[in-house]
């Protein structure tokens, strides 16, 4: 096999497509062999077709504060991460236990709060939620299930563990990227896709469309599913938009729905007005209805809230479902999973110091050059403190924050995220990545075969995010010969 | 379909016929110049008259001038009406319903866009003749493909009417424009100017509407002012006259909900169309004229915007249907 050009990391890193020794792991060996004979010239000139594609199908992602020229291709890179079926077919189990887990403390939370009286979460954390909304109480979305979409995050540390590093459960967003991804590979690469047996991902906007469908309040087959967008300038519209035509759904911004008197739910059309069914939004609760939360929201829907909680429209995920998004919730999940499901976790949570704790407070502030700490509910990787890497100013304002305002950080040591091979110029270098698969769930579950690869596209860089200078990977779940 | 859809879809089309008639407008007034006897005096504000933006014009650049003029009609992103800002426009209205139209389309919009970006950016489009004429007869050519693509790719949908609506009204728009103006500079008889000049004027004016080859051969080689007005306001073959636009805005109407409204203002607009005796026409009462028809194509304009885009909170709903979920496909 020809020598593939590529610096292995040090410090032990793990990387996803090579061993130690620098030998392909098995999933990795028919794309390792094929861009071997490729060749640097080759794949440079692949990854400028990717590029052009990319500029060219406008896949883009909108960045807030450049006026004019709103559109950002995010950096794709060619080489695929790879991952065996069976180290798959364990997250895949992992992950929607663990979003059951979530939906059930989400709905005793809005409802009986069992929980709090059998002492197993404390009652001063969900005081302290930013995103607790208590208009949400006694509200039971169908199935008793508030979080439909779930995007969570995960992490592999050097020993070879992978992590869930978070959950999303507002409005994660990039599975259009994880999807358009796979469409350049298999326009770059046919000719790997026939040397090996990458299981595909297309069927996702398909099992969206049918979750959504499931929580139709109207009975009838083909309910009214509306996508709600904030709009061309939100950084996700793209995802909007490509979702809502891979389900056949409507596209609508908060102008477009009109609640009447009897709290239905209508879209304004060329035909004058259409009773909605479900609302997938992609909106955050604090602008979904300005009667009952921020009234200067101008991308909500006026009566949204009346409508829902009377159950004339479904919404995913359901308003006050952020409650569970929080970093300091994180921490209890193993504990949900225990409580409610009566099973142990089949996937880790990162350890996590909650500086609420007094114990764990003393310990943190002792150590702040080792750790992560991170803000309970901020989202893209903004207001963080990545100890190591920090100045001593930095990590004294954390310390300050910290101290003023517990109940909001956490904070987990620094893992040793993992590394794919990605293009630098003309050779390969390590990147640090994370993934992030999607997880449905109504009457069933499902949860996307691998997911979005997020790819730090500096070097040494450990943050991921499209906002800050990430990029990503098509991700490959390998099934090997038996 | 969402009123809001449809009103961008029929502004999408509106912008890029607007850029279209622009560049071809402005490809033949340059044509035309090089016709005219050397020395000749040529009056390049005619352009900014036939868009409305001669005030705009003044307000930022002064004394008209060829380059300035250029620059603000194809280059300027404070013209509203500008060649840019129509194809900005154009495709940022295009982001919002990119789901409805063949996946192609966005790839050529944005691709369009991106060629006016660079073009602009890259090469003196302003200043160098050549260099101009090369680029817009690309955007012409780019904007063909896209209405190509939709003819042969794209269901005749709910859609597709809406962009035929904008279509059809910019270019009958643009269209009675045009001659409005065109007739009032160019002086009814030859007094003074040579006769193959003065056909070189109405030359570029055919041109100018893509109705030249049509002309010659439905109506005659030689070319006669009031025969040419006629053409273009009244040929039911040729598809840039103001009839053609017309009645292909019928044929649209058709097929939407609630038409009733449009389709009267519409009817009105085109019996005063055909009733209207060209023949005697004086260059002054032809001005009333088509200033006549500017003010239908506008009421036509706000009949199509209060029938569609502006939803009533009072009608009431109409009852769950099968087949409108599919409106959200078409």
């Amino acid at each position: 096999m020809p020598k593939i050009l590529y610096e292995y990391p040090e410090n032990g890193v793990y990387d996803e497509l090579l061993t130690p020794g620098g030998e392909p792991r098995p999933a990795a060996r028919a794309v390792l062999s094929h861009f071997g004979q490729l060749g640097p010239e080759a794949l440079r000139q692949r990854q400028d077709t990717a590029d052009a594609a990319i500029r060219a199908m406008g896949i883009t992602f909108t960045v807030y504060s450049e006026a004019g020229n709103i559109d950002r291709s995010w950096p794709f890179d060619i080489v695929p991460r790879t991952m065996s079926a069976r180290e798959w077919a364990r997250i895949d189990a992992g992950l929607r236990q663990r979003l059951q887990a979530l939906n059930c403390f989400i709905d005793d939370i809005y409802n009986e709060q069992r929980i709090l009286a059998d002492g197993i979460f404390p009652r001063e954390i969900l005081e302290g939620s930013r995103n607790f909304r208590s208009a949400c109480r006694g509200t039971h979305p169908p199935f008793a299930v508030w979080a439909n979409i779930c995007g969570s995050d995960l992490v592999r540390d050097a020993d070879g563990t992978v992590y869930v590093l978070e959950d999303n459960l507002r409005v994660p967003s990039g599975v259009s990227y994880m999807l358009e991804n796979r469409e350049i590979m298999k326009r770059l690469f046919p000719e790997i896709f026939a040397l090996c047996s990458i299981l595909p991902v297309d069927d996702y906007p398909a099992q969206l469309a049918n979750m959504l469908a499931e929580l139709s309040p109207r009975s009838g087959d083909r309910p009214v599913i509306a996508v709600l967008t904030p709009g061309i300038y939100n950084s996700a519209y793209f995802e909007h938009s490509y979702l809502a035509q891979q389900m056949g759904a409507y596209l609508a911004e908060g102008s477009d729905f009109f609640v009447d008197n009897n709290d239905r739910v209508f879209l304004r059309t060329i035909s004058g007005l259409l009773q909605v069914d479900v609302i997938y939004r992609r909106v955050d609760d604090d602008f979904l209805d300005p009667e009952v939360f921020r009234e200067d929201s101008v991308i909500g829907v006026p009566g949204l809230m009346r409508a829902w909680k009377r159950g004339t429209v479904a919404i995913a995920n359901a308003p006050g479902t952020g409650v569970a998004d929080d970093k300091v919730v994180y921490a209890f999940v193993p504990d949900f999973i225990r409580y409610y499901l009566d099973a142990e976790p089949i996937l880790p949570n990162v350890p996590t110091y909650l500086c609420m704790r007094e114990d764990d407070r003393a310990y943190v502030l002792a150590h702040l050059n080792e750790l992560v700490v991170k803000p309970a509910n901020e989202s893209g990787g903004y207001g963080m403190l990545i100890g190591p890497r920090a100045s001593a100013e930095e990590r004294q304002r954390f310390a300050e924050r910290i101290a003023e305002d517990p109940r909001n950080y956490i904070a987990q040591p620094t893992l040793a995220l993992s590394t794919a091979p990605t293009l630098i110029g003309d050779h390969l270098e390590p990147r640090h990545l994370d993934l992030r698969p999607f997880i449905l769930q109504a009457r069933e579950n499902y949860v996307t075969t691998g997911g979005l690869t997020r790819v730090a596209m500096h070097a040494g860089s450990l943050v991921v995010n499209s906002s800050q200078g990430g990029g990503s990977k098509d991700t490959w779940i390998i099934e090997e010969d038996a | 379909m969402l009123s809001r859809v449809a009103e961008n879809l029929y502004w999408m089309a509106r912008y890029l016929e607007r850029a279209e008639d622009m560049g071809r407008f402005i490809n033949s007034a340059t044509l035309l110049l090089l016709d005219l006897p050397l020395g000749t005096q040529f009056g390049w504000d005619i352009l900014l008259q036939v868009t409305g933006e001669a005030e705009r014009f003044q307000q930022f650049y002064g004394q008209p001038a060829e380059k300035s003029i250029m620059r603000f009609l194809i280059a300027d992103s404070r013209n509203p009406s500008s060649l840019l800002s129509c194809v900005h426009q154009a495709r940022e209205n295009c982001r919002t319903f990119r789901h409805l139209l063949p996946g192609e389309f966005w790839e050529r919009i944005n691709s369009l866009f991106l060629f006016v970006q660079d073009g602009l950016e890259k090469g003196d489009i302003a200043g160098d003749r050549r260099a101009r004429l090369e680029f817009l007869e690309q955007v012409i050519a780019r904007r063909h493909a896209l209405v190509g693509l939709l003819v042969s790719s794209m269901s005749q949908n709910a859609a597709y009417q809406f962009i035929k609506l904008g279509r059809n009204l910019e270019r009958a728009d643009m269209g009675s424009r045009i001659i409005d103006v065109v007739s009032a500079v160019i002086p009814p008889d030859d007094q003074g100017l040579r006769k193959t000049v003065y056909q070189s004027l109405w030359v570029a004016v055919l041109r100018g509407m893509s109705a030249l080859e049509m002309y010659r051969q439905h109506v005659g080689v030689q070319i006669q002012p009031g025969r040419a007005v006629e053409f273009l306001l009244r040929d039911s073959k040729c598809p840039r006259s103001v009839r053609s636009c017309l009645a292909d805005m019928e044929i649209g109407l058709a097929y939407l909900p609630n038409a009733g409204i449009p389709a009267d203002a519409l009817r009105r607009t085109r019996r005063r169309l055909d009733l209207l005796q060209l023949k005697s026409l004086s260059p002054a009462v032809l001005h009333e004229y088509l200033d006549q028809v500017q003010k239908d194509l506008g009421m036509l304009h706000r009949s199509i915007e209060n029938a569609y885009f502006r939803a009533h909170e009072d009608q009431s709903p109409y009852p769950h249907p099968i087949s409108h979920r599919i409106a959200a496909q078409a």
